[in-house]
């Protein structure tokens, strides 16, 4: 049994690469390297997008903030002048009445 | 190690050089998760088996090979008989794919049971018995077309 195993031993003994088998392996890792950036290169402008688009609507959305509160700002600033009118012309009807 | 587990696998220079570059392309990409040599040396054994298996059981029946027209990468044999090693060869070739697969990590790998039923995710009881079936195939097959094994 033993010389079987070692005959098995010697017929599966290990067979060296073909020649050029080496520059092969690294010729596709070099394309699959290209492939890659090129999908990288994609990768990057979809993300570059998004962020845009992200960028965009958060100015948008300050935009409309910055809208929302001068709006406010105006209303406050009208109350008061209506406040103050109404003060004034409560003062006014006070003071008559006093007088 | 790579080209030659699936070379002896396969018996097919193209296919076995198709295999073993698609391992090392692999092996590339996972490069940075494989911690030492000796892990790469493990890795590389085990995704070759498998690789060389789906091989075969992707192309079915349309990967058959002729096997006494396979030429051999020229390589001088080492030891042994020349005619002996060329008819064992042929006759590995013609087991199932596990049992194949075995045979070839035993003797060309060296590996323990125990080491062939990790690389093959099998139970090391299989192992042996593949082991086991396949000597017994293929020393009957030899005695019988090379007259008694020595």
């Amino acid at each position: 049994m033993e010389d079987f195993e070692r005959q098995l031993r010697d017929a599966l003994a290990r067979k060296e690469q073909p020649p050029l088998f080496e520059a092969k392996v690294f010729a596709a890792i070099a394309e699959s390297k290209s492939k890659r950036w090129v999908s990288w290169r994609w990768e990057a402008l979809a993300a570059s997008l998004l962020a845009l688009a992200g960028f965009w609507a958060q100015h948008e959305h300050a935009v409309r903030d910055r809208v929302a509160g001068e709006a406010a700002k105006a209303r406050l600033q009208l109350a008061l002048k209506i406040t103050v009118t109404e003060l004034s012309k409560i003062q006014r009807t006070v003071r008559t009445t006093e007088e | 190690m790579v080209f030659s587990l699936a070379y002896h696998f396969l018996r097919d220079r193209g296919a076995a050089e198709e295999v073993a570059q698609d391992v090392f392309l692999r092996l590339y990409r996972k490069m940075d998760d494989l911690e030492d040599a000796r892990h790469v040396t493990i890795w590389l054994r085990k995704v070759t088996s498998h690789r060389s298996i789906d091989y075969v059981r992707k192309r079915g029946s349309r990967f058959t090979i002729a096997l006494e027209d396979t030429a051999e990468p020229s390589v001088t044999e080492q030891h042994g008989d020349p005619l002996l090693n060329r008819r064992l060869r042929q006759l590995i070739a013609t087991l199932a794919e596990k049992p194949r697969m075995v045979m070839i990590l035993r003797y060309q790998e060296d590996l323990t049971p125990e080491e062939i039923s990790d690389v093959l995710e099998m139970p090391v009881r299989t192992v042996k018995s593949h082991l086991q079936r396949s000597l017994a195939i293929l020393r009957q097959k030899i005695e019988r077309s090379m007259g008694e094994v020595r």
